[in-house]
């Protein structure tokens, strides 16, 4: 649905996306990770052709992005960030006026506004002047926009910025719905979101493109090294010593002790759960048992592992 | 076309939707209307040797609303777009630029000649109230109808180029008014007295808004002004069609 190779984009004096190439097949709901200024919102300007890149090219729906750009955007919903709308139009007004415009004919849009307005909840609203609705409403009407000529593709730069948690959830369960229907690319900060909804995520941090997996695979791959907690009664240094024995285990360290109560840091060889091997122990040992967890690392840990920067930078 | 009109209707809606609409026409018509009766009057009180029209459309108080009207009808055209972002939405949707420029500009058209046009509508309201003789002759009216028709095409040109330029919608208006402005007072460089032998007064005169319509106003069709404010409105609207391609590549 989306072909990017080495799309560029160069500001005076700095390079706001350097070469980046990334594919989204159809029926993909794809995230679009980074921090701000990462450059996501000027990649999907250039994907909706509002923007123009400095070298590299890209096709949409099978049409080059210069070439073909009416019908680059004749098969695109794109909703831009912070949802610009006129608001001193009504919802209904504004989304005929938008799917008259999105080439849609008279008695089409009927239709297609009814069916819009029904997918992003709006129909109580359909009357009320834009400029009046809440902050929420106003992000469906934006979706409601994006979706009304049932495009191929839907281009959604950061649909739940500013939402509250009951909200988000809602857009959630909704942009997962529509990914029966259309592939999605989302840009956003809200990793959670990403880690529910989406099937692939790419990461792109000050222009560069990090990552392009799935979500699960980025996590696997922090958690190579991953870490095990035990938390036992008894003398520790005797247990940490028991436990190095084991196979698998790298490093053991303590964490603390609280009276009686130490709290041992197992540090394993990659992709080995040395869980079971443990516990044998303590059984073996008849250890005081109270925790033994393996933590796993969630996305937000894959992200800030791949775009961390030092303080300041 | 078809995306044309259904950008053009729009903005001609949302101008008659907005308050600004119906001010600007009632305070225009007032201040015309008070101008033609005191015109009327003077002329009872003392014959001139030019006629009503020409009285009219050559005083400085009709000038000095005319040419207000220009930034308070083509301010919010694109600045207010850029201002809430919404001239993403709109050429991210299968719409052409030009088709853009020109929607919006001819709606800018339709408003001003809604404005303007009661004002021609006095004459003959006029005559037919008071059964008189007319005071100008019908060459002179459409002479002029047609002068201000063309200057408003060739000044709201000027006005969705300003638009076009900044987000700021004072700083369009500001940008048309000075425009227009100057336009018209290349007429009067006259008054500034000349230097002997200099061709620029000849050439900036022959510019100039008041030239032009005091022709007009006599009920001479130039073809001259009429292909120059064709053609400029023309090239103002190419620029502001490649101001807003600019975005695409600028910094």
């Amino acid at each position: 649905m989306i072909q990017v190779s080495n799309l560029t984009k160069r500001y005076a004096g700095h390079t706001a996306v350097d070469s980046i190439s990334f594919e989204v097949g159809k029926g993909e709901i794809v995230g679009f990770l980074g921090p701000n200024g990462a450059g996501k919102s000027t990649t999907l300007k250039m994907l909706t052709c509002f923007l123009s890149a400095t070298e590299g090219t890209a096709t949409v729906a099978g049409y080059d992005i210069y070439d073909n750009s009416i019908n680059v955007r004749k098969h695109v919903g794109y909703m831009p960030e912070n949802v610009p709308l006129y608001p001193d139009m009504r919802v209904k007004e504004y989304l005929t006026f938008r799917s008259r415009l999105k080439g849609l004919g008279f008695r089409d849009t009927k239709k297609a506004v009814n069916e819009a307005m029904d997918i992003c909840s709006l129909s109580d609203v359909d009357s009320k002047i834009i400029g009046t609705l809440s902050k929420g409403y106003k992000q469906r009407v934006g979706l409601a926009d994006a979706l009304v000529n049932k495009p191929d593709l839907l281009i959604l730069d950061e649909p739940t910025n500013g939402l509250d948690p009951n909200q988000i959830r809602q857009s959630r369960e909704l942009i997962k719905r529509l990914g029966e229907r259309h592939t999605i690319l989302i840009s956003t900060h809200i990793l959670s979101e990403v880690e529910m909804t989406c099937g692939r995520v790419i990461i792109i941090d000050r222009g560069v493109l990090r990552a392009s997996d799935t979500p699960a695979n980025l996590v696997r791959r922090l958690q190579a090294a991953g870490n095990v907690s035990l938390e036992i009664k008894g003398d520790a240094e005797k247990a940490e010593e028991a436990i190095r024995k084991l196979p698998g285990v790298k490093d053991v360290v303590k964490e603390f002790q609280r009276s009686e109560w130490a709290r041992l840091s197992i540090s394993t060889d990659s992709n080995v759960d040395v869980r079971e091997d443990v516990f044998g122990l303590v059984l073996k040992k008849k250890w005081n048992i109270r925790e033994l967890v393996r933590h796993t690392a969630s996305l937000e840990d894959a992200f800030v592992d791949l775009v961390h920067h030092p303080e300041g930078e | 076309m078809r995306t044309f009109f259904i950008i053009f209707l729009k903005e001609v809606k949302s101008f008659f939707l907005s308050p600004l609409a119906y001010v600007v026409m009632a305070l225009f018509c007032l201040l015309n209307g008070w101008l033609f009766v005191t015109m009327v009057n003077a002329m009872r009180l003392k014959t001139t040797p030019t006629s009503l029209i020409y009285n009219l459309f050559n005083s400085g108080w009709f000038w000095m609303g005319f040419v207000i009207l220009f930034p308070l009808i083509t301010m919010r055209l694109f600045a207010e777009e850029k201002k809430m972002g919404t001239l993403e939405g709109l050429l991210t949707a299968p719409v052409r630029t030009s088709e853009l420029v020109l929607a919006k500009y001819f709606a800018a058209v339709v408003v001003y000649i809604a404005i303007v046009s009661p004002v021609f509508f006095f004459f003959t309201l006029f005559q037919s109230i008071t059964g008189e003789e007319a005071a100008f002759h019908s060459g002179a009216f459409w002479g002029t109808a047609l002068g201000i028709f063309l200057l408003g095409l060739f000044n709201i040109s000027i006005g969705t180029l300003a638009s076009s330029l900044t987000s700021n919608q004072l700083i369009a208006a500001m940008v048309t008014f000075v425009g227009v402005m100057l336009h018209y007072f290349l007429g009067f460089i006259y008054n500034f007295g000349t230097v002997p032998g200099s061709q620029w007064t000849d050439a900036l005169t022959y510019f100039s808004t008041r030239e032009h319509m005091n022709a007009l106003t006599e009920g001479l069709i130039d073809s001259r002004p009429i292909v120059y404010y064709l053609s400029f409105s023309v090239v103002l609207l190419a620029m502001t069609h490649h101001i807003l391609e600019s975005r695409k590549w600028r910094a």
